[in-house]
């Protein structure tokens, strides 16, 4: 039995016995290498539920409507290991109860999906700490280095052609788990600190924003990289920044659920070396 | 004939300790260089990133961050906050370009009116030395020049 009909039998299960009055999975998307997420409340509809290698997106931001967890009962979700630990951020940030989250967890490896063990968030522990080691894929990493070596107005003029190219859809907002306020910062318009039309420096300031607010929050799963309709190399920034906060802090976003927020919290000998 | 630079320069300072160092400097009849204008708030921690992006979209060459040092925080913890914040808010604008010497991050306390007089003519001499910041004030003029927007 593959691991689609095994979590689509374990679905059903959950939901016919009340233990979960939702699960959020992936189904049948627009082509047919697309996938979609899908709200299963009943057994019948649980054979829409299918999972292979296509179902790279990360569901956790769809347990953070307000409203869905204030009733007490649980909510079962597929979750890759960065959606695991995007729930972890969003329980440290007291976004969600991790009790009321059932995770059916799976892997993708050499385009083949593979069932992780373990159905609250707690289960995959040693699984998040073996993830502390993995880097950038060696392409991208590439793209990294190359722009570590460049100048700084070498850098400022790639991320000025990149960022001129932004249409300020704010795709890559709305598919981030992690921006779930309610006010974004560039919604607010007294005072208006970014620029709403998409010119190039306001598309700068935006891009810097949204970089600074994942800083130690991001867990890597490409989603914003992947919505963007312009492919702005966002995955880069955002990786620069988780980068600082595990060197600086030895932060690993996600690591566990009681993990303080890396930029609500200090330490007395956190390193100073540029302050005058 | 054209004008020599003077880099204008935005100091986000605090009230308890910069900003009481500033008054120091000035009633000690201290001088320092005339291109900083400083923007006093409650503490370190107050400072927001968007704060330094504002200044840096309003034409400032350069941006001074200051407050108490570690310790001496009025509101106990505000400044350790506002250092985390900046080591990575630092290495984002590292990152994207902005280049780090612009942006000077210290600790000054109420009683170091003469530090903060030398730490402002350092600034002020290092910026100068780096010129106007035009690959950004270029940017701000696109917007004004384009009637579209």
């Amino acid at each position: 039995m593959g691991i689609q009909e095994q979590y689509r039998i374990e679905a059903a299960e959950l939901l016919s016995s009340g233990a979960v009055k939702l699960v959020i999975g992936y189904g049948q998307g627009s082509t047919p290498d697309r996938r979609r997420p899908v709200f299963i409340r009943s057994a019948e509809e649980s054979k829409q539920l299918l999972l292979d290698s296509y179902c790279v997106a990360n569901l956790s931001g769809y347990l953070v409507p307000e409203g869905l967890l204030s009733d007490g009962k649980s909510v079962g979700v597929f979750l890759k290991p960065d959606g695991i630990r995007s729930v972890n951020i969003l329980t440290a940030e007291a976004q969600v109860n991790p009790d009321q989250v059932v995770i059916f967890g799976f892997d993708i490896e050499n385009g083949n999906t593979k069932p992780l063990s373990g159905r609250k968030a707690i289960d995959f522990a040693p699984l998040i700490e073996s993830m502390k080691s993995t880097g950038l894929s060696p392409e991208l990493q590439h793209e990294a280095d190359r722009l570590e070596q460049m100048s700084a107005s070498e850098r400022f003029e790639y991320w000025k052609a990149q960022f001129a190219k932004c249409i300020k859809c704010y795709a890559c907002r709305q598919v981030c788990p992690m921006c779930y306020c309610r006010r974004c910062i560039v919604d607010v318009n007294q005072p208006q600190w970014v620029n709403t039309s998409s010119h190039t420096l306001g598309n700068f300031e935006w891009n810097i924003v949204r970089a600074f607010h994942l800083a130690g929050r991001c867990v890597a799963c490409g989603g914003c990289d992947r919505a963007c309709p312009v492919n702005i190399p966002l995955r880069l920034i955002n990786h620069r920044m988780s980068k600082e906060a595990l060197d600086a802090f030895d932060h690993f976003a996600g690591e566990s659920a009681d993990q303080k927020p890396v930029l609500a919290t200090f330490r007395q000998d956190d390193p100073e070396t540029f302050i005058l | 004939m054209s004008e020599p630079f003077e880099p204008k320069i935005v100091a986000f300072v605090c009230t308890y300790c910069t900003y009481a160092g500033a008054d120091l400097a000035g009633t000690s009849r201290i001088k320092y260089a005339p291109n900083v204008r400083i923007v006093r708030l409650p503490c370190t921690g107050r400072i927001s990133p968007m704060f330094i992006l504002k200044a840096l979209q309003k034409g400032a060459d350069g941006v001074l961050v200051s407050g108490c040092h570690p310790g001496d925080c009025h509101f106990a913890q505000g400044n350790y906050h506002a250092r985390r914040r900046w080591t990575v808010f630092r290495s984002l604008l590292s990152f994207t370009g902005i280049p780090e010497e612009r942006i000077k991050f210290s600790w000054v306390s109420a009683a170091e009116g003469a530090k903060f007089a030398e730490l402002i003519n350092d600034v002020t001499e290092q910026i100068r030395d780096l010129g106007p910041f035009e690959q950004y004030q270029e940017l701000q003029k696109v917007i004004e020049t384009q009637s579209s927007y």
